[in-house]
């Protein structure tokens, strides 16, 4: 009874509001809008005006379509995310569910795997630049194995996909164990109990990650899934550093819309974009979840 | 919880007597630039070149430097909102029009006769001369700059022979990459194709006039085309990552690159690093003579700047010629006062120096200005170049269509703002490609 009675809702006496928990989130609110809301309005509004004459017009939309850069932008950056999210959550589910096995050394192992987030993407992209430039620490290290008689030229704009190839490590490295720690978190919350009984009905430990730990992480890889893949729209240092502008992403092409070619309405205009891809993608993540939730309850 | 207590006034003490230790100055100014940005250019700024003027003045300097589109932003939105915190500011000439077309800085005449009666400096007249526009002058002379080859002496023997490297061609560069190449299997020219390379530069002031006497007015001629193909064929020798370069003297002290060309205070590092081992050569002459850019770097106070006489006390020390002597040899960038050029540097900068000098003392020489005029939009101008370099020498389309696609946005552009062709080119308005 005393469970049920906690359980109730409290209800504030008829007449008198109880402000506490609008207090308590009037600070957020406050962030989100000063931060998030009105500058996310003013780019829309500046993608939508003309920056000479001020009037609401289509031309920044027009002159980002009709840019060398637009469709290139657009083709990479899906192209990037399509290679790179899927590896980091495999391979951050790898790294979690090891880790979580709780073997000798697993928290200096969470440690080391973890220093990446640490690291700004401008430097991760330079570290990595670091190592496949000609004269960097790979040939440095294929001549000292006697394994490349001249250094080879990684970066190149001859060879796109070995490109594409560096910034995909670049970003598994660098962005894979945010995906491990969410899923760590996720797998530290399912009670041992789904296991034991699990075990206790002969699964094995293949059968007990297919059907017990993998579907009660759902929610955990869904968060996962959802921050990479908005994050991979916003990709963009990282690609500069090792690419320059050979490999055009969206994010990139707002930045040299707005620092080179001084247009913060184009600028805007690709921002708007990129707000339009993720919320698609967000929201499309979120069907898919409800659609399978469905399914299990039926 | 006594332990806490303790912890708290431990930390006030400290607080208090750093606070107590260090002396601020009386006064302080805020002075914006888009230029010293590289972090070692920007530490020694702040600490030899203002901090000298704060010992001497006890005025403070609280330096801020940005790349070129926050930096612009910053005193434009000054200027709108009619209250401002910049006290000085000090750009590359080609953006003062950007400024002048928001009524952002003040005319400089006042400043610039005061400065003059002092007779302890007087200013080229040609860089004076670019310093007013119409009856305005939007800045004082502080600095310049200029764009150039450096290579590694050992490459001079891939030369070709029964040339002169200080009066090379384009041809002969092209050549000296091939010998390159055929030698080491290697292509080691190097450009700042980056995103933040300055390579836009190459092609709208240096080989454009060069090959065709004309920034925008023989964008899409004859001479332009064969120009292009040239460029073709220079890539073919180019070392496949530049388009990753954005200050040459890395690639140049990695040893990727052994021919490089990049603006003075970008291959300077590597001139200190190894002053014996570079060699600074003049931009190469084209059939139309050898153009280069020469970059004037201006000193202004904002209209709303808070200290003006504050601020004219800091152009005042900026401009002196030993201060301008100071500048030379902290980050390389040139005089613009005779007084000072009298002094001889010595080391990478002597290499540098001899390099400046063959470039604007050839016979051949020309120079080309950055355009003005474009207001707002100047942004554009220069990767309306770097974009027709991508389609036609990266992307291999054909050279006339994109030439004349491109002419097409560059006439948009000057008949939208109204603006004149920059030098060489008449000053036509508003400029138009033939």
């Amino acid at each position: 009874m005393v469970v049920a009675d906690a359980e109730l809702p409290q209800v504030a006496p008829r007449g008198r509001v109880d402000w506490t928990p609008y207090l308590l989130v009037l600070p957020t609110l406050a962030f989100l809008g000063v931060f998030f809301v009105y500058p996310m309005a003013q780019a829309i509004w500046l993608s939508l005006t003309d920056q000479q004459s001020g009037a609401l017009s289509l031309t920044n939309f027009r002159r980002m379509g009709g840019d060398l850069y637009f469709i290139p932008a657009i083709r990479y950056s899906i192209l990037i995310m399509a290679i790179a999210v899927p590896l980091q959550v495999a391979l951050g589910l790898v790294i979690a569910l090891l880790v979580n096995s709780r073997f000798r050394g697993h928290s200096a192992f969470l440690y080391l795997t973890a220093i990446p987030i640490g690291i700004s993407d401008l430097a991760a992209g330079l570290i990595w630049l670091s190592i496949f430039t000609e004269r960097g620490y790979l040939n440095a290290f294929l001549d000292a194995a006697g394994l490349a008689a001249q250094p080879i030229t990684f970066l190149t704009y001859e060879h796109t996909s070995w490109l594409i190839g560096a910034i995909v490590v670049t970003e598994v490295w660098r962005a894979t164990a945010i995906v491990m720690l969410i899923l760590l978190s996720g797998l530290q919350l399912i009670a041992k109990d789904y296991h034991d009984t699990a075990s206790i009905f002969g699964a094995g430990r293949w059968q007990t990650l297919r059907h017990v730990t993998l579907p009660l992480l759902r929610p955990s890889l869904q968060t996962a899934l959802i921050i990479r893949t908005i994050l991979a729209f916003q990709l963009f240092a990282t690609v500069v550093a090792l690419a320059g502008r050979q490999i055009p992403v969206l994010a990139g092409e707002a930045y040299f819309w707005y620092s080179l070619y001084r247009s913060p309405n184009v600028a805007s205009a690709y921002a708007a974009l990129i707000l339009v891809l993720s919320a698609a993608i967000t929201f499309g993540y979120l069907r898919l979840l409800r659609q399978r939730e469905l399914e299990m309850t039926a | 919880m006594l332990l806490r207590i303790a912890a708290a006034v431990l930390g006030i003490v400290l607080l208090v007597s750093v606070g107590a230790a260090y002396t601020a100055p009386a006064q302080e100014i805020v002075f914006t630039s888009n230029q010293f940005t590289p972090v070692e250019e920007q530490e020694w700024a702040r600490n030899a070149l203002l901090a000298k003027f704060t010992q001497e003045t006890n005025i403070g300097v609280r330096f801020i430097t940005e790349p070129e589109g926050p930096y612009v932003d910053r005193l434009v939105a000054e200027a709108k909102a009619g209250r401002g915190t910049i006290d000085v500011t000090g750009t590359l000439h080609g953006i003062f029009p950007i400024f002048l077309a928001e009524n952002a800085v003040r005319d400089m005449k006042a400043v610039q006769s005061a400065l003059d009666a002092r007779k302890d400096r007087t200013f080229f007249k040609d860089l004076l001369a670019v310093s007013k526009f119409g009856d305005v002058q939007a800045f004082v002379p502080w600095m310049q700059a200029t764009y150039l080859i450096v290579a590694q002496r050992s490459a001079l023997q891939y030369f070709p022979r029964g040339r002169d490297p200080m009066r090379m061609t384009y041809e002969d560069l092209l050549d000296w990459g091939e010998n390159i190449k055929q030698a080491t299997g290697q292509r080691r020219v190097g450009f700042p194709v980056g995103p933040r390379g300055l390579y836009g530069r190459f092609l709208h002031g240096y080989i454009y006039p060069s090959w065709t006497g004309s920034q925008v007015k023989a964008f899409k001629s004859a001479q332009a085309v064969e120009m292009w193909s040239y460029l073709r064929r220079l890539w073919g020798v180019t070392h496949p990552s530049s388009f990753t370069y954005e200050f040459m003297s890395e690639p140049l002290l990695r040893g990727e690159v052994i021919v490089a060309w990049d603006h003075v205070a970008r291959i300077l590092p590597a001139l200190r690093q190894r002053p014996n081992d570079f060699i600074v050569l003049p931009s190469p002459a084209g059939p139309r003579g050898r153009s280069f850019i020469a970059v004037v770097v201006g000193l202004a106070l904002p209209r709303t700047a808070p200290n003006p006489e504050l601020g004219t006390r800091l152009i005042e020390y900026l401009t002196r010629p030993a201060t301008q002597v100071v500048t030379l040899q902290g980050v390389g960038f040139f005089p613009v006062s005779p007084e000072a050029g009298r002094e001889v540097p010595t080391g990478g900068l002597k290499v540098m120096a001899d390099g400046v000098g063959a470039q604007a003392g050839a016979s051949d020489a020309r120079t080309a200005l950055l355009p003005i005029g474009l207001g707002a939009r100047t942004g554009e101008f220069v990767p309306l170049y770097v974009d027709t370099f991508t389609l036609i020498a990266i992307q291999g389309r054909d050279i006339r269509q994109v030439l004349n696609a491109q002419a097409a946005k560059l006439e948009e552009l000057y008949r939208a703002m109204n603006a004149a062709c920059p030098p060489p080119d008449p000053a036509i308005r508003p400029c138009k490609p033939d």
